[in-house]
C-alpha cells in the first residue's frame, strides 16, 4: 500500500515518458478526484445509514433534500459570482433583506397614501426577488465602475443588507404570514411548505434553477464569456467581450437566487425575522468550493456545487439524526470544507502533471 | 450621472455626521459628569420579542423619569458589548442596564464602568461574579423551568417520548432551564427523552433540527423548548409534518401566546420582562439620586405559567393582575 503511494508520488514528481502502470495509476486517482464529491456524498450516505436506520427512510431523503435546497439555490447564485472571479459575500443579508421586505408586504402591507396595500403572495414572491436582484446590481456596480475589490464591495453589502433588513422592522419579527383571504394575500406557504407528486416545491425550484443555470453556463454564449472573464480578464477584455457587463448580470443572478433562497426559508417557517440566513453565505461558498468551483476563477460547474451542497446538508443532517452535539457538528463540517480543497489541489497537480506528460 | 448621485452621497453622509456630531456636543457640553441624565441600555438583538420588549419597557421608564437614553445591542457578543460599555463610559452615563453577552465575558466590562463610577444595573441574565454589578435582576429560571417541566409533565400524561431544545450553550440561562426541565422530568421513569440539541435560540434552526429529530424518532409526543423562538420553529417543524405534538416554551412571547389561544402551542412560562426592566430603571434612579443601592444585589423575580386558561390575560410581556 504505501510503495504503491510513494511510486504513484514520485511517476507524478518526476514525469517519465515509460511508465504506463503509474500513468494508469495516475489516472484512475484523478477520475477518483474529480468525482470526489459524489464519493463523499456516497460515503455519508453508507455512513449515516449504517449508523441510524431512520437516515435512509424515503421521508428523511426528501426532507433532508429540502434543507439542501435553501442552500443549493444560494450557492448556485453565488458560483455564477465565483466563476468570473469574484466573491459574494452578502448573499446571506440579502436572503434575510428579501424575507423582510416579502414578510413586511404580506403581515402588514404597503403603506401608500390613502390606505393600505396588500399584494398576492406571487407578486410578493417576484417583488422580494427583485429586491435580490437590485442589490446584487448595486453590488456590480460598486464592483465594475468604482474598482472596489468585490471582497470588499460585498462585505460591506453584507452589513448594509442586514441593517436594512433590522431597519424594516425595527428589529422585530413578523409572526404571520399567512395572510387572509379577504386581503387575497394567501398561499405565501406554497412554495416553502407544500409538496407537489410528493416532492416539496422547494426541492422542484431548486432543480428549475440548477437546470437553467447548467444550460446558462454551458450552452450559451453568456455563460462561455462568464468562463473567459474568470479565466483571464485581460484576454477577455482584447477579445471584446465587455466584462463590466458580465460581472453585474452575475452579481444580479447571485442577489435573485439569494432573495429566493430567503423567502423558501420564511415561507417554510411561517415568519420572517431580521437574522434570517446569518452566515449563510459561508456555507453558500463552501458548497461551491466542494463542487470543486475554483476561488480564483474560470473553472467550477453548477452541478458540482449542487453536489457540493447535497454533502453539506446530508453531513449536518446526518449528525443532527444521530445526535451529535452541535459543537462537534462545526468541527466535522470545518474539517470536511478544508479536505476537499486539499484534494482540489491534488487534483490540480495530478492533472497538470499527466497534461505534461502526454504532451 | 453616476457621478452627480456620489456627490450626492457624499454630501448627505457628511450632513448627517456633522448633525450627529452636533447632537454629542450638545449632550456633552450640556451635563457635567455628575449631573449626567444619560442611562444606556444595552441588550441582546431586539429580533427576539422579549428583548425588545425589555428595550422599550427600559426606555420608556428611564424617559418618564427624565432621562435621556441611548438603547443599544450586542447581538449577544461580548466583544461588541465592551465596546459599547466603553461608550456608556466615554459618553459619562448616570447608569447602564444591560442585558448581558455572557456570564463570564461580561465581568470584566462591568468592572471597567464601575471604575468609572458608572453603576451597572443586569437584567435578565446574571454574571458570575457578585459586588460588581449594583444590581441583578433576573427573573427566576429554576423556577420557571420547573414550572414548564410540570406542565409539560402533566400534558404529556407522565409518559412517552420527548425532544428537548436547548438554547446557545454559552448562556447561563440555558443550561438552567434544562436543568429546571429535567429536575421535574426524570423524576418520571416513563417519560423519555429520545433526543436534545442545541438550536442556538434561532427559529430557522430549531425548524429544521425539530424536523431532522422527528425523522429519527417518529414516535416522539413532545417538545420542550429553552425559549419561545426556538417553540415557535419547532411547531412550524410539526405543523408541517401535520403530526399531534405537545409543544412547550419559554419567556411568554406575544406570538406564542397567540399560538396557544389557537390551540398551536401548548404553555409557555412568562419572564416579567418588562417589568424587571422597570424595576433596574427605577433602582438605578434611586441610585443616581442618594448614592447608594436601596435593594440587595441579587434579586429574582418569579415567572408565571402560561396556558390556554390564563393566555387571555396577557399582553406584552405581563400577566393582568399578577
Amino acid at each position: 500500500m504505501t510503495d504503491t503511494h510513494v511510486r504513484e508520488a514520485s511517476t507524478a514528481a518526476a514525469p517519465e515518458p515509460g511508465a504506463p502502470r503509474g500513468r494508469a495509476l495516475a489516472r484512475a486517482a484523478l477520475l477518483l478526484l474529480r468525482g470526489r464529491t459524489l464519493v463523499v456524498l456516497v460515503i455519508l450516505i453508507l455512513f449515516f445509514g449504517a449508523v441510524s436506520s431512520e437516515y435512509l427512510t424515503q421521508s428523511n431523503l426528501i426532507l433532508m433534500t429540502k434543507h439542501v435546497a435553501i442552500n443549493a439555490i444560494l450557492a448556485i447564485g453565488v458560483t455564477f459570482v465565483i466563476l468570473t472571479g469574484g466573491i459574494d459575500l452578502s448573499v446571506g443579508s440579502i436572503a434575510g433583506l428579501a424575507s423582510m421586505v416579502a414578510g413586511g408586504l404580506l403581515f402588514k402591507g404597503l403603506g401608500v397614501p390613502g390606505g393600505t396595500v396588500f399584494f398576492s403572495a406571487a407578486v410578493v414572491i417576484v417583488i422580494g426577488i427583485a429586491v435580490g436582484a437590485l442589490v446584487g446590481a448595486v453590488n456590480g456596480i460598486v464592483i465594475t465602475r468604482f474598482k472596489v475589490a468585490p471582497f470588499i464591495a460585498t462585505l460591506g453589502m453584507l452589513y448594509v443588507a442586514r441593517g436594512l433588513a433590522q431597519l424594516h422592522s425595527n428589529g422585530g419579527t413578523y409572526p404571520d404570514l399567512a395572510g387572509t383571504p379577504a386581503r387575497g394575500n394567501t398561499g405565501f406557504h406554497f412554495i416553502g411548505v407544500d409538496s407537489v407528486l410528493g416532492i416539496p416545491v422547494a426541492v422542484w425550484i431548486m432543480i428549475l434553477v440548477a437546470i437553467a443555470a447548467i444550460v446558462v453556463t454551458t450552452r450559451t454564449p453568456f455563460g462561455r464569456r462568464i468562463f473567459a472573464v474568470g479565466g483571464n480578464e485581460r484576454a477577455a477584455i482584447l477579445a471584446g467581450i465587455r466584462v463590466n457587463r458580465i460581472k453585474i448580470a452575475v452579481y444580479v443572478i447571485s442577489g435573485a437566487c439569494a432573495a429566493l433562497a430567503g423567502l423558501l426559508l420564511t415561507s417554510e417557517l411561517g415568519a420572517a425575522y431580521p437574522d434570517t440566513a446569518t452566515t449563510y453565505e459561508l456555507n453558500a461558498i463552501a458548497a461551491a468550493v466542494l463542487g470543486g468551483t475554483a476561488l480564483s476563477g474560470g473553472r467550477g460547474t453548477i452541478i458540482g456545487t449542487v453536489m457540493g451542497a447535497f454533502v453539506i446538508g446530508f453531513l449536518s443532517d446526518g449528525l443532527v439524526l444521530v445526535g451529535v452535539s452541535t459543537f462537534w457538528q462545526s468541527v466535522v463540517k470545518g474539517a470536511v470544507i478544508v479536505f476537499a480543497v486539499i484534494t482540489e489541489q491534488a487534483q490540480q497537480r495530478l492533472q497538470s502533471g499527466l497534461a505534461r506528460r502526454t504532451a | 450621472m453616476l457621478r452627480r448621485t456620489l456627490i450626492a452621497v457624499g454630501a448627505a453622509s457628511v450632513l448627517a455626521l456633522s448633525a450627529c456630531g452636533g447632537s454629542s456636543d450638545k449632550s456633552d457640553s450640556g451635563s457635567t459628569p455628575a449631573a449626567s441624565k444619560l442611562i444606556v441600555i444595552i441588550t441582546p438583538s431586539p429580533d427576539n420579542v422579549f428583548f425588545k420588549a425589555e428595550q422599550e419597557a427600559a426606555d420608556a421608564q428611564a424617559k418618564k423619569l427624565g432621562y435621556e437614553t441611548l438603547v443599544l445591542s450586542h447581538d449577544d457578543d461580548p466583544t461588541k458589548q465592551s465596546q459599547e460599555i466603553d461608550t456608556a463610559i466615554s459618553r459619562k452615563a448616570a447608569a447602564i442596564i444591560l442585558d448581558n453577552a455572557g456570564a463570564d465575558a461580561s465581568v470584566a466590562a462591568i468592572q471597567r464602568a464601575k471604575d468609572a463610577k458608572i453603576p451597572t444595573f443586569l437584567i435578565d441574565r446574571e454574571i458570575n461574579k457578585t459586588g460588581v454589578a449594583v444590581a441583578q435582576i433576573v427573573s427566576n429560571n429554576a423556577q420557571g423551568a420547573g414550572l414548564g417541566g410540570t406542565e409539560f409533565a402533566k400534558l404529556m400524561g407522565n409518559k412517552g417520548e420527548y425532544a428537548e431544545l436547548t438554547g446557545k450553550a454559552t448562556d447561563t440561562n440555558a443550561g438552567v432551564r434544562s436543568q429546571g426541565y429535567h429536575g421535574v422530568l426524570d423524576q418520571y421513569p416513563d417519560l423519555k427523552m429520545v433526543a436534545q440539541q442545541s438550536a442556538n435560540w434561532d427559529q430557522a434552526e430549531a425548524l429544521q433540527k425539530t424536523q431532522t429529530i422527528l425523522q429519527a424518532h417518529p414516535n416522539i409526543k413532545g417538545i420542550i423548548a429553552g425559549n419561545d423562538t426556538m417553540a415557535l420553529g419547532a411547531f412550524a417543524a410539526v405543523q408541517a409534518a401535520k403530526k399531534n405534538i405537545v409543544v412547550v416554551g419559554f419567556d411568554g412571547s406575544p406570538d406564542v401566546v397567540s399560538s396557544i389561544l389557537k390551540d398551536g402551542i401548548k404553555a409557555t412560562v412568562l419572564q416579567p420582562a418588562s417589568k424587571i426592566a422597570e424595576m433596574a430603571v427605577d433602582q438605578a434612579d434611586a441610585y443616581v439620586k442618594n448614592g447608594k443601592a436601596d435593594q440587595p444585589e441579587k434579586q429574582s423575580i418569579d415567572c408565571v405559567l402560561v396556558n390556554p386558561d390564563n393566555a387571555k390575560s396577557v399582553t406584552n410581556f405581563a400577566v393582568a393582575g399578577s
